[in-house]
Formats: C-alpha cells, sequence, structure tokens
C-alpha cells in the first residue's frame, strides 16, 4: 500500500472523534448551564484517565499517575481486543456483531478452568487464555459454517448466538450449575473465585491495577497486523474478504480462509473475555456488565479496521472510560464516553460523505469526479457490490454497481463492509 | 388447565404489540431495500421519549411522541444509509449505540439511574360480557395496542401486496434501477419507508413504556428490537409472517415467565435459559434449514444513486 494515504485514510476518524467530542460538550454545556463548567468536566475526564500530572510534579505521589494509567490500560486492552476481533471479522469481509458471545464464552471458560484446575502459575494463565480463545472460536463457528455453506447472513446469526449466550450463560450456567457455593452462610453471585495461579501478574505491583492484560492485547495487535499485512494467508484472507471471486480465480481457497479468519475472530473475542476475568474479575460474575462486543464494533470502525488504527483508537476510548468515573464529581453519568464513542461511529459510518467532502476541499478542480486521477488513495475493487449479488445466485442485474470503483471515492474500510452489508441473509 | 392457557393467552396479548409493530417496522425499512438493525436503539428512544412526556403530556399524546421520536431517529438512519451512503449496519448498530448511552445519560441526569418516576399508563379496558366467558376472558384487561397490533399487519400485508404503492415499495427492494427506469423516486420512496418504519418501531417502544410498564426502565427494550429483527427473518420479510414470528416468541416468552412463576411443574426439569434461548435457536434452526431459500429483498443493503446502472 502506498505509504502517503495513511493519514488521509485515518482523517475522516480523527475529524468524527474530534466531531463527537464537540457535540457532546455543547451538550454537556447546555445540560449544566455553563460551557466552563462543561470544559472543567472535560479537563477532569483526561487527568482521570492520564493521571493528575500537575498534581505529581507539585510533589504529590506517584501514584496519582499509575492508579489512572492503570485503569486505562485495562479498559483499552479490553476494547483493543474486541475491537481486533471485530476488524479481523470485517477483513476477512464478515461483520462479526456476535463479540459479545463470544467474549462471554472466553470470559466463562476462563472462569471456570481457572477456578477447577490447579496447575503451577506458569502453566494455569496460558491454558486459562488458550481454552478461552477456543471457546470462543467454537462461539464463532456456527455462524461461519452457517455463512459458507447455508447462506445464513452472519449478521442474524451472531446475534442470535449472542442471544443465546446471554440466555444459557446469564440465565442458567451463571445462576444454576456453576454457581459459586454460598461461604459462611451468606450467598454469593457468579462463579467460583479464580485460584491465585491463574491471575493475571500486574506489571508493577501495588502501584497501578494494570496487568499483563496489556502485554496480550499489545502482541495480539502486532500478531494480527503481522499476519494480515506480512504472510500468505493473512493476505490471501483479505483477498477472500475484498473479492470472493478474486480470490477463485486466483485459485485461494476462499472459503477456508473466510472461515478461519472468522475463528481468529471469536478467538480475540474470547481472549478478552479471559482477560477481563483473570485480570480484573477474578471470576465470572453473572454477567458481563457492558457491552463490550457492540464496543468492539465501534473500536474497529473508528480504528478503520487496522490493527494501528485499533490499538489507538481503544487506547482514546479506554483513557475515556477510565476518566469517565470522574465525571460523576460533576454529576455527569458515567456513560458519557459511550456516548461520544456512539457518535464518532455515527460519524464514521458515513465514510463514503467524508470521502467526498474531503476530495472536494482537497482538489477542487478536478472537473468530473468520475476522473481516476486520485492516486492518493487506493481504488476500490471494482465490482464490490457484484460480489454478493452473484453469490447469492439470484441473478440480480448488478443494480447495486455504482460507480464508486472509478471515482476513488470510498476507502478501504468501506470495501469489506459492502459485502457484509446484505445479499443474503 | 383453561386457567394456565388463560393466563398465557393474557400475557402474551399484553406483551405482544411492543414487538409486533417493531417488528412491522423492520419488515416496512428493509422491503424498501434498507436494512434496519437500529430497531433496538428506535424503540429505546420512542419508549424514553414517550414516557418523558407523558409526564406532562395526557398519555396518548405522549404516544404520539414516542412514535415521532422513533420515526426522527430513523430519519437520521435514512440519512446516513441513504445520503451519506454508510453500511447500513455499521449505521444501526451506531444509532443502537447512540440510544444505549444517549439515554441513559439523560435519564441520568434528569432522573434516577435506573428510570423514570411513574406516569399514568394506557387504560386497560374490560368488557362485562367477556367476563364470564372461558377463554375470551383473557381478551380483557389490554389496552387498544393489543387489538391495533392484531390488525396491522394485515393492514400492511395488504399495503404491500395489494396497492399499487406496496408494488412500488417491493421493487424498490428488489430491483432500484427497473424502478426507477419507471420514474419511481427510488430514495424518496426508501426514505419514507424507513423513517415510517422508524415510527413503527417507536410505537413498539412507547407500548413498552406505557402499556407494558407505566414508566421507562433503564434496560429497555432489554433486546427486543434484535428480536423484531428475529422474527422479520423468521417471518422471511412478510407482514403477516413476521407478526406470526412476534406473536409466536411473545407467547414463547410468556410462557416461560408463567412457568417460572410456579404454573406447571416443568421449571425444574427445563432451566429458564433454555426456554430464553428457545426462539432464538428456533430462528438459527430454520435459517439452516431454509438454507438459501429464505430470500430477503434482492437489494437489500446495497446503496443506490440515480447514477447506478
Amino acid at each position: 500500500m502506498p505509504e502517503p494515504g495513511r493519514f488521509r485514510r485515518a482523517l475522516p476518524s480523527i475529524l468524527s472523534v474530534a466531531l463527537a467530542l464537540l457535540l457532546c460538550l455543547v451538550g454537556l454545556a447546555i445540560a449544566k448551564g455553563s460551557l466552563p463548567l462543561a470544559l472543567e468536566a472535560y479537563g477532569q475526564l483526561f487527568i482521570g484517565g492520564l493521571g493528575d500530572i500537575g498534581g505529581w510534579l507539585q510533589g504529590g505521589r506517584i501514584t496519582l499517575i499509575t492508579r489512572p494509567l492503570g485503569e486505562t490500560a485495562i479498559k483499552a486492552s479490553l476494547l483493543a481486543l474486541v475491537g481486533l476481533s471485530v476488524a479481523v471479522g470485517f477483513r476477512v469481509g464478515l461483520f462479526n456483531i456476535g463479540a459479545q458471545g463470544q467474549m462471554m464464552l472466553g470470559a466463562l471458560a476462563a472462569a471456570v478452568v481457572g477456578a477447577q484446575l490447579s496447575l503451577p502459575a506458569w502453566l494455569h494463565v496460558p491454558v486459562c487464555l488458550l481454552v478461552a480463545c477456543v471457546a470462543g472460536a467454537l462461539w464463532a463457528l456456527p455462524a461461519g459454517v452457517l455463512k459458507l455453506r447455508r447462506g445464513v447472513h452472519e449478521v442474524i446469526s451472531t446475534i442470535m448466538l449472542n442471544w443465546i449466550a446471554i440466555s444459557l450463560i446469564d440465565n442458567w450456567l451463571a445462576v444454576g450449575p456453576l454457581r459459586a457455593a454460598a461461604t459462611l452462610g451468606a450467598s454469593r453471585s457468579g462463579t467460583d473465585d479464580v485460584q491465585v495461579t491463574a491471575h493475571l501478574p500486574r506489571l508493577f505491583g501495588a502501584l497501578s491495577r494494570m496487568n499483563f492484560g496489556l502485554v496480550i492485547a499489545l502482541s495480539a495487535l502486532v500478531l494480527v497486523w503481522f499476519w494480515l499485512f506480512r504472510s500468505v494467508h493473512g493476505f490471501e484472507s483479505r483477498v477472500a474478504g475484498l473479492a470472493p471471486e478474486a480470490a477463485q480465480t486466483a485459485g485461494i481457497a476462499g472459503e477456508r480462509r473466510v472461515l478461519s479468519g472468522f475463528l481468529v475472530s471469536g478467538a480475540l473475542a474470547g481472549l478478552a473475555g479471559a482477560v477481563w476475568v483473570l485480570g480484573t474479575e477474578f471470576k465470572y460474575p453473572g454477567s458481563l456488565g457492558a457491552p463490550y462486543g457492540f464496543d468492539g464494533i465501534g473500536i474497529a470502525l473508528i480504528g478503520q479496521n487496522h490493527p494501528l488504527g485499533v490499538g489507538l483508537s481503544a487506547l482514546f476510548f479506554g483513557l475515556m472510560r477510565a476518566g469517565g468515573t470522574r465525571l460523576q464529581l460533576f454529576g455527569v453519568h458515567k456513560s458519557f464516553p459511550e456516548l461520544v464513542q456512539g457518535l464518532a461511529l455515527l460519524f464514521v459510518a458515513a465514510n463514503w460523505a467524508w470521502g467526498q467532502l474531503l476530495a472536494r476541499r482537497v482538489r477542487p478542480e478536478t472537473g468530473a469526479p468520475g476522473a481516476n486521477g486520485d492516486a492518493m488513495r487506493p481504488p476500490l475493487p471494482p465490482g464490490e457490490n457484484r460480489v454478493h449479488g452473484a453469490e447469492a445466485g439470484v441473478g440480480a442485474p448488478n443494480a447495486s454497481h455504482d460507480d464508486d470503483g472509478a471515482t476513488g471515492t470510498g476507502d478501504r474500510t468501506s470495501s469489506p463492509l459492502s459485502k457484509a452489508e446484505g445479499g443474503e441473509r | 388447565m383453561i386457567a394456565v392457557f388463560e393466563s398465557l393467552l393474557s400475557a402474551t396479548l399484553s406483551a405482544a404489540p411492543a414487538l409486533v409493530f417493531a417488528t412491522l417496522g423492520a419488515v416496512l425499512s428493509e422491503r424498501s431495500g434498507v436494512i434496519n438493525i437500529g430497531v433496538e436503539g428506535m424503540m429505546r428512544l420512542g419508549a424514553f421519549c414517550a414516557a418523558v412526556s407523558a409526564l406532562w403530556l395526557p398519555t396518548p399524546v405522549a404516544l404520539l411522541v414516542g412514535m415521532l421520536a422513533g420515526a426522527l431517529t430513523a430519519a437520521m438512519h435514512a440519512l446516513l444509509c441513504l445520503k451519506a451512503r454508510a453500511d447500513q449496519v455499521v449505521a444501526g448498530m451506531a444509532i443502537n449505540l447512540v440510544a444505549l448511552a444517549g439515554v441513559t445519560f439523560l435519564l441520568e441526569t434528569w432522573f434516577q439511574p435506573y428510570g423514570t418516576p411513574s406516569i399514568a399508563a394506557l387504560t386497560r379496558h374490560r368488557f362485562e360480557l367477556l367476563e364470564g366467558v372461558p377463554l375470551l376472558r383473557a381478551l380483557n384487561g389490554h389496552t387498544w395496542l393489543t387489538p391495533l397490533a392484531l390488525v396491522l399487519p394485515f393492514a400492511l400485508h395488504i399495503l404491500l401486496q395489494r396497492t399499487p404503492f406496496g408494488l412500488r415499495v417491493r421493487t424498490v427492494g428488489e430491483r432500484p434501477t427497473a424502478a426507477a427506469t419507471l420514474g419511481i423516486p427510488v430514495l424518496r420512496l426508501r426514505t419514507l419507508c424507513v423513517v415510517a418504519g422508524g415510527l413503527f418501531a417507536g410505537l413498539g417502544g412507547a407500548a413498552l413504556s406505557l402499556s407494558v410498564l407505566d414508566r421507562f426502565e433503564q434496560h429497555m427494550p432489554a433486546g427486543l428490537g434484535f428480536m423484531a429483527v428475529a422474527a422479520m427473518v423468521f417471518g422471511r420479510w412478510s407482514a403477516l409472517g413476521a407478526a406470526g414470528a412476534a406473536l409466536f416468541f411473545s407467547a414463547g416468552s410468556a410462557l416461560r415467565i408463567s412457568l417460572g412463576s410456579g404454573v406447571g411443574g416443568i421449571v425444574d426439569a427445563i432451566p429458564q435459559g433454555f426456554l430464553l434461548a428457545l426462539p432464538y435457536v428456533l430462528t438459527l434452526l430454520v435459517l439452516s434449514l431454509q438454507g438459501r431459500r429464505t430470500r430477503p429483498p434482492a437489494a437489500l443493503g446495497t446503496p443506490w444513486s440515480p447514477e447506478t446502472r
């Protein structure tokens, strides 16, 4: 890929996040009736995530910085793993809405293995992580198989699998067979406590809660980047996601690449569950507590489905999440960062419009938009929409084949999506 | 036994409208070719706005406010999908996320985190005549939304299958370019269907907070919007089929609740989780059995512009 386009490709995301922040600032100022107050709240939000650097410089304790940074790292590693899961799905052309369910499976598996098995610490954590990955991948498998064999749209099947997971785990396993036995007469919620050998080690001891999950998330980002962009298998997977017909023509076992990619996606979500349980919760507490799977969609798309982008957006929103608790001092609910994230996703969704807008601003005099002169951006693979019409086997006369490819205004993010957009269900 | 059946029927009839309306909204939107996965968010905003406005306004007017909120949310969806040509699934999910976080934020700012204060719910009608008749007794004690939910599917079916307007909507969802060649305003029609779908979804949400309960609760609609999408697919995108599926799903959850409250002795044998999972498992099973025969509208999810060929 040509280097110069990288910043340009990130621009819609950056602008979207900025716009969402601005909009929420205005909303907050109106809700609280004072702009300075809203600005101060924003300041506290970032202090809550980055640490009170000013206070530390004036001789405060180091924990003023390490504690908030630890919280940021915890939130960011979870978001990065779920975001990466969704992003990998997009890269192989599947929209994984099921990260939530896969994460639940991973979390439960890690909690059970962590509590029930007795192993030395060096073995216990890896075994838990591995089992969680397998559990997550297994929960993604039905959706992948149904998509490839029976043409069931993965958006529908993964939503169903999410609710099946919620019903079976939160309403049966976690409150029934796997529920922790009451101790000292007091009943406890969730599963049995994970043994100490399975806890993810803290990186800075008592200074912060930052744990090994950060290392796991970072290595996952690097490994996925290497797989997708530096290995033949990853390249073939991306081709299979972008243009199944081209993959077939090139002799790539497209369906197998797509399926394995989707399993990786599930495994990453499962891994997120394990990091959550082994790093902070130390048991499966009865429910996931937050729509992490949906957050993953936001993180993946704001990060333009690139591991680097996913890492950066996870860091940013993890920071906001960590600082969000500080907002409660101002009487603002800690869901405020989620609102910002949702709005940012809403704006990022208008990717095509951003492309139009930016193209117009940068090159006002190119004449017809159909001119193929824009070498700055990688052109969309032509016939992106033709793909699923043919796949569905209904002989739709390519009604949808618009001239995106010629204008080159779409960017890479939009292409794997458009296959997920519909066609067959 | 009859008493059990009556209570089951009654519970189904009072819970079903919300799901039926939302499902019909999804059907209308998707038949015009726009994926509507944001039903959940539209319902949430509809339920919230209806409950909030019911604090000041008479309840029937609040119902309209809820519908309007759903329609406005849907208008945003239409703007994103049709004007900005966003990926329709992404746009829908974005709407869900904004509704989830935004309503939580507003709820916390204006009321308590767990819900709004109680409001005057819609009146439940009782008919002396039915009181003595077995089974028909179950028809008593519902709001007027229940009969509406039983009639509306037929109305939408006739609209879609038997009128020129419906034919145009379906054409736009199947072959937009062919429709455009005939002079049908594709984008305007799609916008109309999406917004009307949002009207239905908002009505479904308002039914939750004004009829099923008498306030807005933090977790509303708790996945009902996704269940509506499932019902739509289960019913193969037809108004009657989807509404039937919605009724079936409602009956399933009514069964679970009445079993949970100890009406049968089965609850010990079958864990609640299984019953909860049943509609979703069934949908998956049916989809995998039908396979490629379950055919959504051909142009579903594909952006279209007048320059499309």
